[in-house]
């Protein structure tokens, strides 16, 4: 299989804007091309991410690069767009057909909570089973029951996560809470407060990839292998975020973090012992708490030990969200995955300032949402 | 056949949720399927199974007693077209795990402060003023 390397990286920082997307989205994608020394006339295929933005977002974003007569195609799968969109790209280098390849997530959202209709049917809205906060408050309350996991727990990682966000000038809130802060902050849904949740905004991330020969060819300074690109989509009942209806007593399917984790893992040849650096999807902080687990970075009920230990911060043996996380950056869905990827790139490169991880190596980054979505991204120095 | 006969104005919240008489809330329950192939029991009247795939699926009554298997309190009002009560009043909702084998998302009604994990509750279907018959779990008497 032909080995992928990113070779530039760019971002337009997270936050709400009065710009349009074809403003950020194309500030981020020339700051990629900028960063990998090429010209837009150099890129031979493009795919944008995005889930809020309309109908060919891609083209009208990327059109104002230069004209051309590359293909040009948006990619939707909820909050994991950005992993299915980057593995569309891999995709095509793998394949043969292209050496260099544009992948760019962008998104402007609305604020508040998500507009229901994008995932909800009529009658879950109006019978008001169509929060987001409420499922992933409900997985959040079985696992307390189950192991004992507390408010308290669920409280450090969104502490550490905005503690983190104060060092990454992208994201949108850049504020130390304390823990009473955090814990005297209004419920949302229990167990899960405003300060340990992630609100929608806008922003703007992009890489350019390419093959290895290709990056050698041109002498690219720094390139990172994507050493796994998964996406995939829960099986039956192996998922109860939302939106659901119900789930099954009786089936015991992998969840999608697992199933993906398994799969990237076993296609970059290492495991959770092996990363340095995690960016993972905090939509609420108990959400990742079980990704913890889910990526086996403890066994199941353990999260919480997790980071009472302090396993999970930075100078921790398992550094999790450097970034602040989407609790910090708030989360523009079509853009979140590649503002992790950039992160990470950032990160192997040995660029990211206070927030750097000494020595990071390999890196992942993880995306989970709607209907069973979840993608994650393996990166190696 | 699990479709409720409207006799009236009345509408289910949701096609091929429910059984019984609309006109007749205590006649209502929730409508269930269950897989030849595999044994699976899902939500609503069902086609296929969503678990294996099969089309030799048929269609059974769901309990009208479970245990809240997990919940939370809503406490900031749904956004869109939420026809729940105005002023918005915090409330429940849970996974409620039936008997056949099927946990389903739904309201729990009473004091949101009071639910619990394995708390008892029972289907009550209500009437809304526009006509549309939807449901919530009661705790159990
Ligand atoms: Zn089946």
């Amino acid at each position: 299989m032909k080995d992928v390397v990113i070779i530039g990286a760019g971002i337009h920082a997270f936050g709400r804007f009065d710009k349009t997307a074809e403003e950020i989205g194309s500030h981020a994608a020339r700051m990629a091309l900028a960063d990998a020394g090429l010209a837009w006339s150099d890129i031979q295929a493009s795919y944008l991410s995005r889930m809020y933005l309309p109908a060919t977002s891609g083209a009208r974003i990327l059109r104002k690069l230069g004209g051309t007569d590359m293909p040009i195609v948006d990619i939707e799968a909820a909050c994991a767009s950005g992993g299915a969109a980057l593995r569309q790209g891999v995709l095509a280098i793998r394949s043969g057909e292209c050496d260099v390849v544009m992948v760019l997530g962008a998104e402007k959202m609305p604020r508040g909570f998500m507009d229901p209709r994008m995932i909800y049917a009529d009658w879950q809205i109006e019978m008001g089973l169509s929060l987001n906060p409420s499922y992933w408050s409900m997985r959040a309350m079985r696992h307390m029951h189950e192991y004992g996991t507390t408010d308290l727990q669920i409280a450090k990682i969104a502490y550490k996560n905005h503690r983190n966000s104060v060092h990454n000038p992208n994201a949108m809130y850049r504020k130390e809470f304390s823990l009473e802060e955090i814990l005297g902050s209004p419920l949302v849904c229990d167990p899960i407060r405003r300060l340990e949740i992630c609100a929608p905004d806008d922003g703007a991330a992009a890489v350019v990839i390419a093959s290895a020969d290709y990056a050698r060819k041109i002498g690219a300074r720094a390139p990172i292998t994507i050493a796994g690109s998964v996406h995939t989509i829960a099986r039956y009942s192996a998922d109860f975020r939302c939106p659901a209806d119900s789930m099954s007593a009786t089936a015991n399917n992998e969840g999608p973090t697992e199933v993906t984790a398994r799969k990237a893992y076993e296609q970059a040849g290492l495991g959770a012992e092996d990363v340095d650096c995690f960016e993972v999807q905090d939509t609420d902080a108990f959400c990742e708490l079980e990704i913890y687990e889910e990526l086996q970075m403890c066994p199941v009920g353990e999260g919480g030990r997790l980071i009472d230990e302090g396993v999970t911060e930075i100078t921790g043996k398992h550094p999790v969200n450097m970034s602040g996380g989407l609790i910090s950056k708030g989360e523009p869905v079509g853009a979140s995955h590649l503002g992790q990827v950039v992160e990470i790139v950032s990160q192997l490169r040995g660029e990211s300032g206070a927030r750097q991880v000494e020595g990071a190596r390999v890196g992942l980054a993880h995306v989970l949402g709607a209907g069973g979505n979840c993608a994650i991204t393996i990166l190696r120095k | 056949m699990t479709d409720s006969t409207p006799l009236s104005d009345f509408r289910p919240v949701r096609s091929g949720l429910m059984t019984g008489a609309l006109d007749d809330l205590a006649s209502v329950g929730l409508a269930g399927s269950r897989c030849r192939a595999c044994g699976e029991t899902t939500l609503g009247a069902n086609t296929l199974c969503p678990n294996c795939g099969s089309d030799d699926v048929f269609p059974i009554a769901l309990s009208d007693e479970g245990k809240v298997w997990t919940y939370t309190v809503v406490r900031y009002r749904p956004p869109g077209d939420y026809k729940g009560a105005e002023p918005f009043q915090p409330f429940a909702i849970g996974l409620v795990e039936l008997p056949e084998g099927l946990r389903v998302v739904a309201p729990v009604g009473g004091d949101p402060d009071a639910v619990r994990i394995g708390m008892t509750v029972r289907f009550t279907a209500r009437a809304r003023a526009d006509g549309v018959v939807e449901f919530v779990y009661n705790p159990a008497a």
